[in-house]
């Protein structure tokens, strides 16, 4: 079996407009592509190109331009080649289609990517809660959530000096760095 | 179901007479500290030193210290590193189950105040808030050496009677529901009658019961065995099925 991404590959991709290929190197491809494009894609691929094995649908927040990144990496077992299909959908009101009747698999990474960013997936078997099953607030990978301010609001902090580590630091124990020492950014 | 009524002594009714009491605590307390049976909850990442501490190269059971399979038979509660506020729902439910005496170690950092995951939603961050810590062994992760020096000073604890942590679950219990209230909304619940075994136990004080109790009584409802579905394979048959 060939280790270089197949010629046919090429061919294919030159039927679907309005695609950018980017070769990583020889066994990785990056497409970035029209959101409304990928559905056909995904599906050429999986038809024509032999990758079968949907790895991982993964999500980037990219707050700033207003827009959801949704990546989904292909394997193939014949060319033993990935190929990550990059789409951008916008953030508000942030729904896509599902790829479940192509790659059953994507049921699953759908479900996790709408819990973590409420990202809506038309047409998956199961948009209800997946791990975060006793978390109420917002999704919690989204930019705009301040885990940290969340934090701050919740819990409340142990003391770094107690009085009891006196005593161990007399005995040569105790803190070493302060995390304010910690922070601080080196000159 | 029919109630049978079977008359409890307490402590309080039953006052001590003997006066070979006092040596006699001591031996059981020495009993104790020789025999620990510890459920490790491996909640985080610190779990992975327990099997060199376990096993030959260190041997706790040297010491007296053996793991236990199920929370009714063990005395510790070792919790090994981050808790997630899931996983401390099922770390409360596994401690109301065990019997009395016992006692609690908290392992890593992240037990003590958050540790590398002080900025992260979904970890809770000081374990003694929700559960009564008798001892915290700190580092990310803490070697084998400190987990062994740790449960020394443990078993000195028991025996001088120091680690009353257990105690402590049941004249504060307020609290501590306070606390887990805060985190899992107020129709937090366990099956265990807390308020019921301080009485028992004779440890019943003023801040057993409380607001937080009132609350817990007030959203008590029967439990029900909990159920899971998962609905993904629903079509799949479906298309099976047109293959045929
Ligand atoms: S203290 Fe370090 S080793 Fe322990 S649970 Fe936290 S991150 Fe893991």
């Amino acid at each position: 079996m060939s280790k270089t991404v197949t010629p046919w590959l090429d061919n294919l991709l030159q039927e679907i407009e309005g695609v950018e290929i980017r070769r990583k190197d020889s066994r990785r491809v990056r497409i970035d592509i029209a959101a409304d494009s990928l559905p056909t894609l995904l599906e050429l691929l999986r038809g024509r190109a032999g990758y079968v094995h949907l790895s991982a649908i993964t999500c980037v927040d990219w707050i700033d331009e207003s827009q959801f990144e949704l990546v989904y990496q292909l394997w193939s077992y014949e060319s033993q080649s990935l190929v990550s299909a990059h789409i951008r959908i916008a953030r508000e009101p942030g729904v896509y289609v599902s790829v479940f009747d192509l790659y059953q698999p994507a049921a699953f990474f759908e479900r996790d990517i709408h819990e973590m960013f409420g990202v809506y997936f038309e047409g998956s078997p199961d948009m209800s809660k997946f791990i975060l099953t006793e978390w109420n607030g917002p999704p919690p990978m989204r930019k705009e959530f301040d885990a940290e301010a969340w934090v701050n609001e919740t819990f409340e902090w142990k003391e770094y000096q107690p009085d009891w580590l006196k005593e161990i630091t007399e005995q040569g124990g105790g803190i070493v760095k302060t995390p304010e020492e910690a922070r601080q950014k080196k000159p | 179901m029919k109630e049978i009524d079977i008359p409890i002594e307490t402590s309080a009714a039953k006052r001590r007479t003997n006066p070979l009491a006092r040596v006699f605590d001591e031996l059981v307390r020495f009993c104790r500290s020789r025999s620990m049976f510890m459920l490790h909850y491996c909640t985080g990442c610190g779990a992975i030193e327990l099997p060199p501490a376990m096993t030959s190269r260190f041997d706790m059971e040297r010491l007296g210290i053996q793991p236990m399979v199920t929370p009714r038979q063990a005395d510790i509660l070792l919790i090994t590193g981050y808790v997630s506020i899931k996983t401390l729902k099922r770390v409360i439910l596994t401690y109301e189950q065990m019997g009395s005496p016992k006692y609690v170690i908290g392992i890593c950092s992240c037990t003590v105040n958050g540790g590398m995951y002080w900025q992260s939603y979904a970890t809770a961050k000081q374990l003694d808030q929700y559960l009564p810590v008798d001892l915290y062994i700190a580092g990310c992760m803490p070697r084998p050496e400190a987990v062994l020096e740790g449960m020394r000073k443990l078993m000195d604890r028991i025996r001088s009677g120091e680690a009353d942590g257990w105690e402590d679950y049941y004249r504060r219990y307020d609290w501590y529901l306070g606390n887990q209230q805060h985190l899992f909304g107020d129709d937090w619940q366990t099956p265990a009658d807390v308020i019921g075994e301080a009485s028992h136990y004779d440890l019943a004080g003023p801040g057993t019961e409380g607001e937080h109790t009132r609350l817990l009584q007030q959203c008590q409802k029967p439990l029900e065995p909990q159920q899971t579905f998962f609905q993904i394979g629903g079509s799949l048959e479906k298309k099976g099925e047109s293959h045929e």
